[in-house]
């Protein structure tokens, strides 16, 4: 199942590269969008959430960020209006392995994966799988 | 007649119970006392024979009785019979004849007392054991009693003379001297009081306690006598108790434990050997008071001391606690103090008994452990931390080479192929700069006793600021040092160098866009400690928010793209490394101020 746009929350530019072509090749979708940081994709999904049909999909979402991190993000979008955390569907996409960190992510009812890098093949399938299985 | 009447009288006033006889031995006359005397009280019921009264009479006066002729003969005897009250009674009975008129007097003497005392004593001797001896030198003859053959385990027969009593005695040193104090006792008359083991008839070994006494006449001793006292049982006993003793004695030593005892009411404190030893107190030193105890504690702990000892008399609290003592060659030991209070049956605590136990090895074994612990804790943090850049930089690049590299192998991206090894190229660059970051905190932390030496502050921070002179020349700061030329600090003066630098090119990097930077770094000291701040006008750091995770590894407060956040946690634990400590005080847009703070323990070695 094709979506329509996934954004993709990371500080490191060569993995939002590399992720971008590994993930438009895949077939998932044709348009990934690049945020640097929590806050960055904060203000574009507020700024969506007027109109959600044009909200993406699937986020994916580094956890180690400079500025806002993943978790802090998840924390404000706890707060925010419930139809970012209805439409969107959101996966941790980190390199950690630490136990704390996934055992963290259990904590946010909303969070719909956790993928640990490196990103493959095999987990853009899983993901256009569980698109589907929602839709 | 006049005679007897003038004794009829005086028997009947009498104070005495004493009564007139005839031959058959019947009541003829009494004094007025002598039925109270058996506790008759009605007339109609007092017997009128001398059998009726006393029951079975006497040999000799049964005797006296069966001649029926009158006896010229003077009779004592002790009777015994059950008085009517049901006690046994013990008297002694004295007949007197009266020739003229062919009749007895009878006396009675109540002894029962006496009776009762003489066979308590009996009794004792026979309990302790004891028997007598005596030895005629004048005659050559020899006396033991009774006791004295049970001890010796011989026959009633026996007949000891003074070199047979002698050999009782064991061969060797106790045979020696019995001669020497016997001798003594024969040439010089003087007493002796020995203890002694015997080989008894039976061939058993047994302690005895031996007294003799010599009575002299014309300064020769005539005779010899004393005592002889079985005393094998308590002897053992003592002996044994004497073995535990010298082994307790042995135990506390090699514990270094002594003993004290303290009079409370006479203010008398009494130490066994090992308090000497513990105190390093010579015994002649020691005036043997409380205050003699007080004066060794100690300062810092004597307050603490006095009142737990206070507690302790009081019975608030036992007394069981540490102190440290300074004995007089100045060297400083922990003592473990145990105390046990007694009390008189007022409650009012009379002594104290206690323990004391050197435990300085102990405490020392102690602190180094805590200290390995803290050591441990610290590392261990480090570890986490450790972990958390493994998890972080290591796995973000590595999987980076790992997406990059897989999706070359698969041609994935044919006209990305250029681009795909550049990157691979940045990843791998990344990848070395992080191995070599990590590999600057292991250095640090892997080395916990890195060389401290005297750093002078001025000095280091000039060359920090020339090595980064282009860069400050581009941004033109103003840069206020107030610090003076011999400051020194003592660390390890690379890691100062790096936590200066590090601490500079952030206030460069975070400063505010329009505001002309300002770094002002000062010094001063207090408590031991100096103090170096850097304090900047730049963007600050929201405390409340990032505080707690500020010297953490990789973690970045600024939006700053370049923000790695590796150094504060570096400087932090280098910080560490030289047992001081890094502290920031700042608010977000208010500027910060990093303080460092360095122990100057170690000054008056410099």
């Amino acid at each position: 199942m094709k979506v329509r746009e996934v954004f993709l929350v990371d500080d490191d530019f060569i993995f939002r590269e590399a992720a971008e072509v590994l993930i438009t090749s895949s077939g998932l979708t044709e348009k990934v969008l690049h945020f640097e940081n929590g806050l960055e994709v904060y203000n574009k999904l507020v700024e969506l959430s007027e109109a959600p049909e044009h909200l993406p999909e699937i986020m994916l979402l580094d956890i180690n960020m400079p500025v806002m991190n993943g978790w802090e993000l998840l924390e404000e979008l706890r707060m925010e209006k419930s139809v970012i955390r209805d439409y969107v569907q959101i996966h941790i996409l980190t390199s950690s392995i630490a136990p704390e960190d996934l055992n963290l992510s259990k904590e946010y009812e909303f969070i719909d994966g956790y993928i640990t890098k490196p990103l493959t093949r095999a987990d853009l399938k899983k993901l256009s799988q569980s698109v589907v299985a929602e839709e | 007649m006049a005679d007897d009447l003038q004794l009829y009288v005086d028997i009947k006033n009498l104070p005495v119970p004493i009564a007139l006889l005839d031959v058959q031995l019947n009541i003829l006359e009494h004094s007025h006392r002598f039925y109270d005397f058996f506790d008759f009280i009605h007339q109609d019921k007092r017997p009128d024979t001398l059998e009726g009264l006393i029951g079975t009479l006497p040999k000799s006066i049964a005797s006296l009785k069966k001649s029926k002729g009158f006896v010229d003969q003077n009779i004592k005897e002790f009777v015994s019979y059950i008085s009517r009250k049901g006690e046994l009674r013990w008297h002694k009975l004295k007949l007197y004849p009266n020739k003229a008129n062919k009749q007895y007097y009878a006396y009675f003497d109540d002894i029962t007392k006496d009776k009762i005392a003489f066979d308590l004593s009996q009794q004792a001797a026979q309990t302790a054991i004891i028997g007598s001896w005596e030895v005629d030198l004048v005659n050559h003859k020899i006396f033991w009693s009774e006791m004295t053959r049970k001890i010796h385990e011989v026959q009633e027969d026996f007949e000891p003379d003074l070199e047979t009593g002698i050999n009782f005695y064991k061969e060797g040193e106790h045979r020696e001297k019995i001669i020497q104090v016997v001798s003594e006792a024969i040439e010089n008359g003087t007493p002796y009081d020995v203890e002694l083991i015997i080989i008894t008839a039976k061939g058993s070994e047994k302690w005895v306690r031996a007294i003799g006494n010599a009575e002299m006449v014309n300064g020769k001793a005539s005779r010899i006598f004393g005592v002889f006292q079985d005393i094998d049982k308590s002897k053992r006993e003592r002996i044994k108790y004497q073995e535990l003793d010298n082994r307790m004695r042995v135990a506390l030593e090699s514990v270094k434990v002594g003993i004290w005892d303290f009079d409370i009411e006479n203010n008398k404190l009494v130490w066994d050997e090992n308090m000497y030893k513990l105190y390093q107190v010579k015994k002649d030193d020691f005036s043997g008071d409380f205050e003699a105890w007080e004066k060794t504690v100690h300062p810092d702990d004597k307050e603490k001391s006095l009142i737990e000892l206070q507690e302790a008399i009081d019975g608030t609290k036992n007394f069981n606690t540490e102190f440290r003592v300074k004995t007089q060659e100045g060297t400083i030991k922990h003592i473990h103090g145990f105390g046990k209070v007694f009390r008189d049956k007022n409650g009012k605590a009379v002594r104290m008994i206690g323990a004391n136990t050197d435990i300085s090895r102990i405490k020392k074994a102690d602190n180094r452990l805590r200290e390995l612990l803290t050591t441990t804790e610290k590392q261990n943090k480090s570890l986490l931390n450790f972990a958390h850049i493994v998890s972080h930089n290591l796995r973000s690049n590595s999987s980076n080479l790992s997406m990059l590299t897989g999706m070359l192998l698969d041609d994935t991206c044919p006209e990305k192929r250029e681009r795909f090894l550049e990157m691979i190229k940045i990843s791998s660059e990344r990848l070395d700069d992080t191995v070599v970051q990590l590999n600057e905190v292991i250095k640090i932390q892997s080395d916990p006793n890195v060389n401290l030496q005297w750093v002078n502050v001025k000095v280091g921070l000039t060359e920090v600021l020339e090595s980064i002179n282009a860069h400050l020349e581009e941004i033109d700061p103003n840069i206020d040092i107030q610090i003076g030329d011999n400051l020194r600090v003592h660390g390890v003066k690379p890691y100062i160098s790096s936590i200066f630098l590090n601490l500079l090119t952030n206030s460069l990097k975070y400063r505010k866009p329009n505001i002309k930077l300002k770094i002002v770094i000062k010094a001063h000291e207090e408590e031991g400690y100096t103090t170096i701040s850097f304090k900047d006008n730049g963007r600050g750091i929201d405390m409340e928010r990032h505080g707690h995770k500020l010297f953490g590894m990789y973690k970045t407060f600024h939006g700053n793209k370049d923000a790695k956040g590796v150094g504060l946690f570096i400087s932090k634990n280098q910080m560490d490394a030289m047992n001081a400590e890094i502290e920031v005080l700042s608010k977000a847009d208010q500027g910060a101020t990093f303080l460092l703070r360095f122990p100057n323990h170690k000054k008056t070695t410099a």
